[in-house]
């Protein structure tokens, strides 16, 4: 319905610095979430799209006007909040119908309009009930219909599915997503979870500590992340810190050389990540991307690196394989048929691969990070 | 409660004798608390049930219903000053209470806890104290002859606390998320406060509404200092009968009807307000 735009904005609490200098462009009928931990400062972002926060400094834009000082209800917008909020002593109708009532819209045409967003979000018939005789999904449901029926600009979602249970969460999410599309209004999404991000989005914006880290589709971030922080916030990685020694080879053949302690590693150059020699790098190695090769296996990898294997944590459809190569622990998933062949042990394996991605180590902590970037991070996190 | 609760799970799994001791102790904690109980309402209850049947008697054989027939034709402007003078005072502490809790709750300024502080001063000062300061004030700095308007007013000083506190403490329960919600789906602050917020503090108006009531009702002390000449409140007329007239069957009949006017009042609200906002708020 509306383009967003978020011109450097800013805000301070007191000394702390909840968000800083965002810019951001949506575009109509897109769907955009801000996935960052808890403290990343992106629901303060929301919540100053949606008036509910004032601004310290920066403009927000809808479409072309400015709406930074505005009053929530001045812009025009559905706001779903963590909790399903609704107005515990009215009811089901009434909740659905209170945006048009406010506006002094006609009895009839309250009505029909209830009954048009009751039936878009599956529930005709519920409109006399009160919320606290619904279940918490149904709830949420009903939040959706009562955003919707003011035909609002931008929808705007905190962390909606946060307070439900797992297998409604997955559900509700693609609920959302088809009202989104269905209604083609521009929507805005806050959420901590990686799979209800990568699930729903069109491009994602990963935040941190109140700045944007990088913004991109789900491949994008995912294949490509620019800051460390990406690369170890979105899915399990390996993270190996070293310093180039040398560049090989041109176009598509070309290989930097990154010395990390025992370990020479040839990593792939991307054309947007031109290092020299010298340079202190963290390379960053997927664990599906580790294959896990036992003895006498053949096979053609440009690194290969033999280490032992310290645990199998078996998780399902895939098995991590925890492997020590000189001092370091490299996490390898592995799936199929061959998940099930790593019995727990010391075995001697050789580790062969590919695709490293290469990045700009921080000059602050340069001597972070070695191993998986969260050994705690179950496996399918980005799933989906 | 709990320690009550905790033994009973061994008692059902083991049904052993060694556990009759602690079910005698427990018994002896039932007889004990419905004793207490007992002694409770007799000690609360007896000093009426001894004014109601003193009402009922007439010094030189007139009859019971006299008493009261008495109490109607005579007592009856008493009564209905004390019930005009009450309602006012009720309309003056919402009115006043209500922005005033918002603004402390919602709202972040300077000194606001000193402020609320200072605000619940009056239910520790002496009604005494209170009407010996209000007569200053009336005759003295405002040149004020006393009315009915500076006894409702002295009323509302006394008791507006009593307002003030249950709805500071029924908007702080409330999530601020309802508020929020209601702005972003288009509603004005009016709208929001109207539509929501007083729906949803119902319990704690209520309790403040109760409370003032019964002590504006039934208020005697602040009364006597400040009451208009011609102006006499049921109270006062009662304490009045007492040193003019003694103790008289028809001072009890008074005191009696007084009571029951309270009782009736407090189940009317209960009836009206109590019930009705409590069913379907969040708090249920």
């Amino acid at each position: 319905m509306s383009t967003v735009r978020l011109a450097s904005i800013t805000k301070n609490y007191g000394a702390t610095q909840a968000v800083h200098e965002i810019d951001l462009d949506v575009a109509d009928g897109e769907f955009v979430t801000l996935l960052g931990p808890s403290g990343c400062g992106k629901t303060t972002t929301l919540r100053m799209i949606a008036g509910l926060v004032e601004p310290t400094g920066g403009r927000v834009f809808f479409d072309d006007q400015d709406v930074t000082f505005l009053p929530p209800r001045a812009r025009n917008i559905g706001f779903v909040f963590q909790t399903p909020a609704l107005f515990p002593h009215l009811s089901v109708a009434d909740n659905v119908g209170f945006g048009l009532s406010v506006k002094r819209a006609k009895k009839p045409a309250i009505a029909a309009r209830v009954e048009e967003m009751l039936a878009l979000v599956g529930l005709t018939g519920y409109g006399a009930r009160l919320p606290a005789q619904m279940s918490g999904g149904q709830q949420q449901r009903v939040a959706l219909a009562r955003v919707l029926a003011t035909d609002p600009r931008v929808l705007l979602f905190d962390e909606p599915l946060s307070a439900l249970d797992r297998n409604l969460r997955d559900t509700l999410k693609y609920s959302i997503l088809d009202l989104q599309r269905r209604t083609a209004k521009t929507a805005i999404y806050v959420t901590h979870d990686q799979s209800e991000a990568f699930a729903i989005s069109d491009r994602i914006v990963v935040m941190n500590a109140g700045q944007v880290e990088q913004i991109g589709t789900q491949m994008e971030i995912y294949l490509n992340p620019r800051t460390e922080f990406v690369a170890e916030f979105i899915g399990a990685n390996n993270g190996l810190a070293g310093t180039v020694t040398g560049i090989e080879g041109v176009g598509e053949a070309a290989r930097t050389i990154v010395a990390s302690g025992e370990l020479v590693l040839r990593c792939r150059s991307v054309a947007l990540s031109p290092f020299g020699v010298g340079d202190s790098v963290i390379a960053y190695l997927r664990p599906e991307d580790v294959v896990v090769l036992q003895d006498g296996e053949a096979a053609e990898f440009e690194n290969l690196v033999e280490g032992t294997i310290e645990r199998v944590i078996f998780e399902g459809p895939t098995a991590q394989i925890r492997v020590d190569v000189g001092g370091r622990q490299l996490r390898a998933d592995v799936s199929g048929s061959r998940r099930l062949s790593f019995p727990e042990g010391r075995g001697r394996v050789r580790l062969g691969f590919n695709d490293l991605t290469l990045i700009q180590a921080e000059p602050t902590n340069p001597a972070e990070p070695a191993g998986p970037a969260d050994p705690a991070e179950p496996t399918g996190a980005t799933g989906a | 409660m709990t320690a009550d609760v905790a033994p009973a799970i061994p008692t059902t799994r083991t049904p052993a004798p060694a556990r009759r001791p602690l079910l005698n102790t427990r018994r002896l904690t039932d007889v004990l608390s419905h004793a207490y109980i007992w002694l409770c309402l007799i000690v609360f209850v007896l000093p009426f049930l001894a004014l109601l049947g003193y009402s009922f008697t007439g010094p030189g054989g007139t009859r019971p219903a006299q008493n009261f027939a008495y109490v109607v034709s005579s007592f009856g402007d008493n009564l209905l000053w004390s019930l005009k003078i009450s309602a006012l005072t009720l309309v003056i502490n919402v009115a006043v209470s209500l922005p005033a809790a918002y603004a402390i709750v919602r709202q972040s300024f300077p000194g606001k806890r000193l402020l609320f502080s200072v605000l619940t001063l009056p239910l520790y000062v002496p009604g005494a104290v209170i009407g010996i300061s209000l007569v200053l004030t009336y005759n003295f700095t405002y040149h004020l002859t006393t009315s009915m308007w500076g006894l409702v007013l002295a009323m509302s000083l006394g008791t507006f606390p009593l307002m003030l506190t249950p709805l500071v403490v029924a908007l702080k329960d409330l999530p601020i998320v309802f508020e929020e919600a209601a702005e972003c789906l288009g509603a004005t602050r009016w709208q929001t406060y109207r539509r929501i917020v007083l729906p949803l503090i119902g319990p704690g108006l209520s309790a403040g509404l109760l409370l003032c009531f019964i002590i504006v009702f039934n208020e005697y002390l602040v009364t006597l200092f400040v009451h208009p000449p011609g102006l006499t409140t049921a109270p006062l007329r009662v304490f009045n009968q007492i040193r003019t007239a003694g103790l008289s069957p028809t001072t009890a009949a008074l005191a009696v009807t007084m009571q029951l006017i309270s009782f009736a009042a407090v189940l009317l609200f209960f009836r009206l307000f109590g019930t009705r906002h409590l069913k379907g708020t969040y708090l249920l």
